[in-house]
């Protein structure tokens, strides 16, 4: 019997006896969304929960860009054919582009090595369709705002207020029920041993220790045992009005009525957003689903936004070379002259090599502003990250930094809110080329090493697996075979094309599941 | 919300499929009150984090202390039934015993042929069972055997020397360099562990060289050429007709871009353009003539193949395939394999396709090949499964576009579809 948490401060009443004793469930296909039929006639009614936000139709673009479908046609309903074909002439007539019509734009910063958006709209929009980036000042949704908003209106009520659903609230409350759990706890402890010193020396009776321990063993009922509160932690945290969102298969039982007006040959229970206009320009006001942001109700709080969405390298060069939404410019230096550059955009060549040289610390900044391709060290980090990044999202995975796990992505069916990462990727280069067993290309390798034997341990490999297994998810070794250089590949061999995509293609990606094996539960 | 992952610390521990009792520290003290009897496997104990100065304690851990001392100091004696002797062949550094008796010896041993065996054909040769060093050594440890030294000349009427422990290890396993064997401590150390488990363990081809090139069993299958008239789909020619009217193939974009501003009908036509990375697909390497040279790396081969111990199909005449197989590894002298190693070992093992239709992660983890890399550290062994997973063949997109199709009846594919029953 899952129990999601109430986003009001309903304190959960201790129920140690009917909660299941594994409600973890990590792999969203097993959770299934069942109503509670089976609670006892004689337990006072639950406080009705505030609704969270309905994810499933927040993030119903998996990328940021629009699509617009032709709407199905039904046999029985003849109005559909002339929706069709209406919808069909206006495709030819005047096509719907996939791309916003203003790019989104973003600053790159060397200091942080990263790529800054600041534009509200821009962080809304790449958080929501595909899940890029990170706030500065938040876990991961760039929520700062909200939770300012909220404390201030919370102060200025006393009490009372509605607090936003963010995510760092919940933590916080938790955390603290946590540690009162465990003075309580140790409390218990201690009194446990000092009745048995008391016994042993001889100060008072068994009789008597039991009798006072009975009191308190009632109120802790043994490890592990927080009452209610603990077992909140451990359900996942999807939106109690979403149940459709656990689905693996991206279930498509959304029922929005507004947008079930828009389509007449629809059946009932049948939707999934099929109007042509695609969620490019997704506005915070205007979204229905979105949760009552405290920021936008309460305009006159005028809290300047101080937090920003922070791109890593990877995502950055997704979004402009291979989305093409994004447009990333330097930083404005206050030490430029009075004539503007003509065109402060920096082309995706431009920035693969500058990427390339921050993905080392110090960086390696060449000469020239755009070096050419060919010159680019095939197995700098961030061509390992970046391959390794394109290849699952083309796939249709959601890929984040996995670092918090001491992996280097992650990998999500759907995304973060829906359900557990299953995957954890680490990426490791190969070079198997016959250049790579050469002098100079021995030369290179120890070279880019730093002196340092090539090859990790078994005993870091150990680690991470171990980690994995913790946090229930599968260790991925994604070895990534690195291309010799382009002026060392003789002139017969294909490269597959030129530019960015010609080198990208030259890389192959192989890789292994690694799980341990227990002799003893296998022998069956 | 917006980080499940985060928000869950797991409180239970790992999960139940990961734990391995034999791997926790074990209670001593039910031993104490179990004299000779099976033990069953024994439950943790409670845990203590600090003294605090209660008799009770003190106590408790002094008696488990005392109980893993008995335990320890448990003499070790042959048992009355069941002996058997052997005799030690210096030459083959192997032993023979003369028709053993008992259910050990039903998968352990081998009968030589007449042209194999050392010591020629005689009568006693069919009844003469050779055992490997390692076999020898397990079974001297368990105490159903009792090796002895070869006979001089001048004494064959008496008993023979009778072989020490130490005497044992320095020749089976100290000794093997000069007889060209390959049997290490962390071999015997897997091989004994595994035994003791219950699991019948064997020598693998590979065990001291290259073994038998790769089969066709290693590759996958050919793909059948079926001859399909003409079944010309309706619902594809409505689908062509109606097709993303975006910029051209994809092989000649420009350099800035990989998809274009256009119409796209689905996220799919999206994420086919955004298809650049090439990834090794283990169901398109077939087997090819000049495949058949390759050759196992010297670090990282084949050692054991092991059957589980209820296998009902094993039989020391025909073993049949195995249900592991096993790699000895040294974490020690080595590190991590590269991608050379990996895949000349994954060359070595036969192709094992997921089911079809399985759950996507349970597709992903199972893998088309795997094998188990037994890494040892200094007597400590560390089992691990790597398989070979081909994310590249489980497009995401395209899961999700087949259960869109499957419930609403197919955009664009409705006047086709009227006939088929949906």
């Amino acid at each position: 019997m899952s129990q999601p948490p109430a986003a009001n401060d309903h304190p959960p009443a201790a129920l140690p006896s009917d909660q299941s004793p594994n409600p973890q469930q990590p792999e969203a296909a097993s959770n299934p969304p069942e109503p509670t039929p089976t609670s006892p006639p004689n337990r006072p009614p639950r406080p009705k929960k505030k609704k969270g936000p309905n994810y499933a139709l927040l993030h119903s673009s998996p990328l940021p860009l629009s699509t617009h479908p032709l709407p199905p046609f039904h046999p029985s309903h003849p109005l559909s054919l002339l929706h069709l074909c209406y919808t069909y002439l206006s495709h030819l007539l005047s096509p719907p582009s996939s791309h916003p019509t203003t790019l989104y734009t973003g600053y790159f910063s060397p200091q942080t090595r990263s790529v800054h958006i600041t534009d509200p709209r821009t962080m809304r929009a790449l958080w929501e369709m595909g899940f890029f980036g990170k706030g500065t000042l938040s876990r991961s949704e760039p929520s700062w705002l909200e939770r300012e908003s909220a404390k201030v209106l919370a102060e200025r009520a006393g009490e009372g207020v509605g607090r936003g659903g963010a995510a760092e609230e919940a933590t916080r409350r938790r955390r603290e029920e946590r540690r009162l759990f465990k003075l309580e706890r140790a409390r218990v402890e201690r009194g446990r041993i000092e009745r048995q010193r008391a016994v042993e020396e001889g100060r008072i009776t068994v009789e008597e220790a039991a009798r006072l321990g009975a009191g308190d063993e009632g109120k802790v009922g043994g490890d592990g045992e927080v009452g209610g509160g603990g077992r909140e932690e451990e359900q996942p945290l999807l939106g109690t009005g979403a149940p459709a969102a656990s689905l693996t298969d991206g279930g498509g039982q959304l029922l929005d009525p507004a947008s079930a007006q828009a389509e007449p040959s629809l059946a009932p229970g049948n939707t999934i957003a099929p109007t042509s206009t695609g969620p490019t320009e997704p506005s915070v006001n205007e979204n229905p689903t979105h949760p009552p942001n405290p920021a936008e109700q309460h305009p006159e709080l005028n809290i300047p936004n101080q937090e920003h969405l922070q791109l890593t390298l990877e995502e950055a060069f997704f979004l402009s070379f291979a989305l093409g939404v994004l447009e990333i410019r330097p930083y404005p230096s206050t030490t430029t002259s009075t004539t503007a550059t003509p065109d402060p955009n920096l082309t995706p060549t431009t920035l693969l090599g500058l990427f390339t040289a921050h993905s080392t610390f110090p960086p390696t900044l060449t000469p020239t502003p755009t070096p050419p391709i060919a010159t680019l060290p095939p197995d700098s980090p961030f061509l390992l990250a970046y391959t390794t990044y394109h290849h699952f999202r083309s796939l249709g995975w959601v890929i984040r930094p996995g670092v918090k796990f001491a992996v280097d992505y992650l990998l999500y069916n759907r995304g973060p809110v829906f359900s557990h990462a299953e995957f954890g990727v680490l990426v490791l280069p190969a070079y198997t080329h016959p250049y790579w067993s050469s002098a100079a290309g021995l030369e290179h390798r120890r070279k880019g090493n730093g002196g340092r034997r090539e090859g990790k341990d078994w005993w870091w490999l150990h680690c991470v697996n171990r980690v994995q297994s913790q946090v229930r998810k599968t260790l991925v070794l994604a070895f990534v075979d690195v291309p010799p250089p382009y002026c060392e590949v003789a002139a017969g061999e294909g490269e597959g094309g030129q530019g960015i995509a010609g080198l990208l293609r030259r890389y192959e990606i192989r890789e292994f599941v690694v799980k341990r094996w227990l002799a003893n539960r296998s022998r069956d | 919300m917006a980080d499940m992952d985060e928000d869950t610390i797991p409180r239970s521990g790992p999960p139940a499929e990961d734990i391995d009792l034999s791997e926790e520290t074990q209670d001593f003290r039910f031993l104490a009150a179990v004299s000779n009897e099976d033990a069953k496997i024994p439950k943790r104990g409670e845990k203590d984090f600090e003294p605090h100065a209660t008799a009770l304690q003190s106590n408790t851990l002094a008696a488990s202390r005392l109980a893993m001392h008995n335990a320890l100091s448990f003499q070790r004696a042959h048992q009355p039934k069941g002996y058997t002797t052997a005799t030690y062949h210096p030459e083959s550094n192997k032993a023979y015993a003369l028709n053993p008796k008992g259910p050990l010896f039903a998968k352990m041993g081998h009968v030589l042929s007449s042209k194999d065996d050392p010591l020629g054909d005689d009568e006693l040769r069919g009844n003469r069972l050779w055992l490997l060093p390692e076999e020898v050594l397990y079974l001297i440890e368990r105490g159903t055997l009792d090796v002895r030294w070869p006979a001089d000349e001048d004494d064959d009427d008496q008993e023979c020397l009778p072989m020490s422990l130490q005497g044992a290890y320095a020749m089976f396993i100290g000794d093997e360099e000069s007889h060209e064997g390959a049997l290490t401590f962390e071999r015997y150390s897997v091989y004994s562990g595994l035994k003791r488990m219950g699991y019948t363990v064997q020598r693998a081809p590979s065990w001291d060289g290259p073994g038998t090139p790769p089969g066709p069993d290693c590759y996958a299958p050919l793909p059948q050429q079926t001859w399909q008239p003409g079944l010309f789909n309706i619902s594809h020619w409505w689908k062509t007709l109606f097709a993303s009217q975006a910029a051209g193939t994809p092989e000649e974009q420009s350099g800035d871009q990989l998809v274009q501003p256009g119409l796209y009908r689905s996220y799919a036509d999206i994420y086919r353009r955004l298809s650049l990375v090439a990834w090794r697909d283990p169901t398109t390497a077939h087997m090819l003539s000049q495949q058949a040279t390759i050759l196992a790396d010297a670090g990282l081969r084949i050692t054991y193949h092991v059957w589980k111990p209820g296998s009902q199909t094993f039989k020391k005449s025909a073993p049949g395939p195995p249900d592991f197989r096993i790699a000895v590894v040294n974490g020690r002298e080595t590190s991590m394999p590269s991608l050379q190693q990996l895949s000349s070992l994954m060359d070595t093992v036969p192709y094992t396709p997921p089911k079809e239709d399985g759950q996507l992660y349970q597709k992903l983890r199972y893998g088309y090949k795997n094998v188990i890399l037994a890494v040892v550290d200094q007597g400590v062994v560390s089992y691990l499964r790597i398989a070979d997973a081909a994310f590249g063949r489980e497009r995401l997109y395209e899961r999700k576009a087949k259960s869109f199709n499957g419930k609403r009846g197919g955009r664009g594919g409705g006047r086709g579809g009227r006939g088929r029953g949906r």
